[in-house]
């Protein structure tokens, strides 16, 4: 047994919960490595492709790195697609969602929480039931319902259905988590006779922050990378969102392939940066709203 | 507990806005679905109603709607029986043998928070021929096992599987995340009762693990469920459906009767389709867990 395996089969067991047979943590920590290599080794597959040439991409040695780093090919993949603006486009579109998501929803689970009114619990059930339904059901109508306004292929047409989309999730975690806030709270504001709007804006929606990120999160993963809506109600280049930018570009472009890849990359990009900076949050944030939906 | 008591007007304000455009743009949409479906219409022309027409012809004169169900159930099938144990399998491995989780598991979700988009591109690029430098034919070339080769997205009895993987690739890391996390919030004294009991390691899993998981369990077969249900922008990028009809699930031969074809009313008839057999699945998991959960206690 060379050192290093002897290294690997040591260091397990003294992080173990309890003391075992050393034999089955290697096993454990075999399978812990085989599933990291098949979970990320595809995306560091497409990182090496990206800066390969033609030649290199062909000759099929896969595993190799590039004898030359081509940033070239990020280059031509800039100056052929239009990623900056499908950038923009997509940090335009999510972060105009993702403001009136939590606006919209906090003001409606604050009504519903919170107000002495009979249909609340009615309004709730309603906005439950958008979390059963498939929504593409709803790309048909959308779009019939975007040509008679005369919205479709504009940035409307994307930002309304995320929104309306987002609602339910919104709504339901937001306003679980203000029916905890204690009500002595609420009676201060009151005392000071300030009005419902302000006791709103100035005491609950400070409280409520942590839920609001856990909105933010849950908006941000699905309106960044959604495509199918965006490849359906926009057809003109200069308002392509990111996924359908990449999408469409690595489909027609096909002279050279390390470009391809290094336009996925540049697509992967800002959102790998971001979970690289708030993973965490991003995790705890995607759980919650798994298990509150 | 509810101690505001507003204006009707009060209420309106805060409710309304959020509301109207989520009955609007969600729930209008799908009754209009639901009556367009017993139109014939493509769309530009004048409609004509044809009460159930549509639905007759989906459920007896359709030769792609039935594989494209049973397409749809094999998603779900794979999810549910390989992904699901596999994740509870991992998530319960990690709490027992990792102290310092958080790099695992957030490697192993990293696939999750990418778009369809990139996601399905990437996998066609590892799906290409060698020839066109794809890195599974590669490997396969490589290890000499040129026969095994193929051309794994437009041969139409493997594209499906093909598909399938990927969808298994990506949400691994989700299922594995949401039971770690169910696990994590076992109480710890549970497991030291039972350790004096004499139930420690695997013995301990199965009689406390596994009957206290089964409510976070629900959520991945649910999620994974009607996730297989609605899945199909993954199709969408990779195959579109092809190669003839090869990976059509219900979603995508909606969306293409509805936006290729322009058989509008064909189309709403599949999505109302849809919408019930999510609902109803949904009604379904839940009733099953409930009597599951039942024996446990």
């Amino acid at each position: 047994m060379s050192p290093s395996t002897t290294a690997k089969v040591i260091k397990p067991a003294a992080h173990a919960r309890r003391r075992g047979f050393s034999i089955t943590k290697t096993i454990v920590f075999v399978i812990f490595g085989i599933l990291l290599v098949t979970q990320l080794y595809p995306l560091l597959w497409l990182l090496i492709y990206s800066f390969k040439t033609n030649e290199e991409i062909l000759s099929g040695s896969f595993f190799s790195l590039p004898a030359v780093w081509q940033w070239s090919n990020y280059t031509s993949a800039i100056e052929s697609g239009n990623y900056w603006r499908y950038l923009s486009n997509s940090v335009l579109v999510t972060s105009v969602t993702m403001i009136s998501v939590i606006l919209l929803a906090s003001l409606a689970a604050y009504a519903i929480s919170r107000f002495r009114w009979k249909y609340g619990q009615l309004v709730l059930l309603a906005f439950l039931l958008g979390m059963m339904v498939p929504l593409q059901a709803t790309l048909l109508p959308l779009m019939l319902i975007f040509k008679n306004l005369d919205i479709l292929n504009t940035r409307l047409s994307l930002i309304l259905p995320y929104i309306a989309f987002q609602t339910p999730i919104a709504v339901f975690i937001l306003s679980g988590f203000m029916k905890t806030i204690p009500q002595e709270i609420e009676e201060s504001g009151i005392m000071d006779g300030a009005s419902v709007y302000r006791i709103f804006t100035s005491i609950v929606l400070p409280i409520t922050v942590p839920p609001i990120v856990t909105v933010c999160i849950l908006a941000f993963i699905n309106i960044w990378n959604e495509y199918i809506l965006a490849a359906t109600f926009i057809s003109s280049e200069k308002l392509k969102t990111l996924p359908f930018g990449v999408n469409s570009f690595v489909s027609q472009y096909s002279v050279n392939y390390g470009a391809i890849g290094a336009f996925l990359v540049l697509g992967a990009l800002p959102v790998i940066l971001i979970y690289f900076l708030l993973s965490e949050k991003i995790t705890k944030g995607m759980v919650a709203g798994a298990v509150k939906g | 507990m509810k101690v505001l008591k507003v204006s009707g007007w009060t209420i309106a304000a805060f409710v309304l806005p959020c509301l109207l455009l989520y009955v609007c743009l969600v729930f209008l949409p799908i009754i209009v679905s639901v009556y367009n479906g017993m139109l014939q219409w493509n769309g530009i022309g004048t409609s004509k109603f044809i009460g159930l027409a549509n639905f007759t012809k989906m459920f007896t004169d359709d030769p792609v709607f039935w594989p494209a169900v049973g397409r749809t159930f094999l998603l779900a099938g794979f999810s549910m029986l390989v992904q699901l144990p596999l994740a509870l399998f991992v998530a319960i491995l990690i709490s027992r043998y990792v102290r310092r989780t958080s790099f695992l598991v957030s490697s192993y979700f990293l696939p999750v928070i990418l778009s369809v988009a990139v996601i399905g591109q990437l996998w066609k690029t590892i799906y290409n021929p060698a020839s066109m430098g794809g890195m599974i034919n590669q490997i396969l070339v490589k290890l000499g096992l040129d026969s095994w080769t193929h051309s794994w997205l437009t041969e139409p009895k493997i594209a499906i599987y093909a598909i399938i993987i990927v969808g298994l690739w990506q949400y691994l890391g989700y299922h594995i995340l949401i039971q770690f996390t169910g696990i994590q919030n076992i109480p710890a004294d549970i497991y030291e009762a039972a350790k004096i009991d004499g139930a420690e390691g695997f013995k301990a899993d199965r009689y406390i693990t596994l009957p206290l998981i089964v409510p976070i369990f629900k959520i991945s077969v649910v999620l994974s469920f009607i996730g297989s249900l609605q899945s199909f922008d993954l199709i969408m990028v990779m195959t579109g459906g092809g190669p003839a009809h090869a990976t059509d699930v219900i979603a995508s031969v909606m969306y293409n009767m509805s936006f290729l074809s322009m058989k509008y009313g064909y189309g709403s008839a599949i999505a109302s389709f849809l919408v019930v057999v999510c609902l109803l699945a949904t009604v379904i998991i839940n009733f099953l867990f409930n009597r599951l959960d039942k024996r446990f206690s």
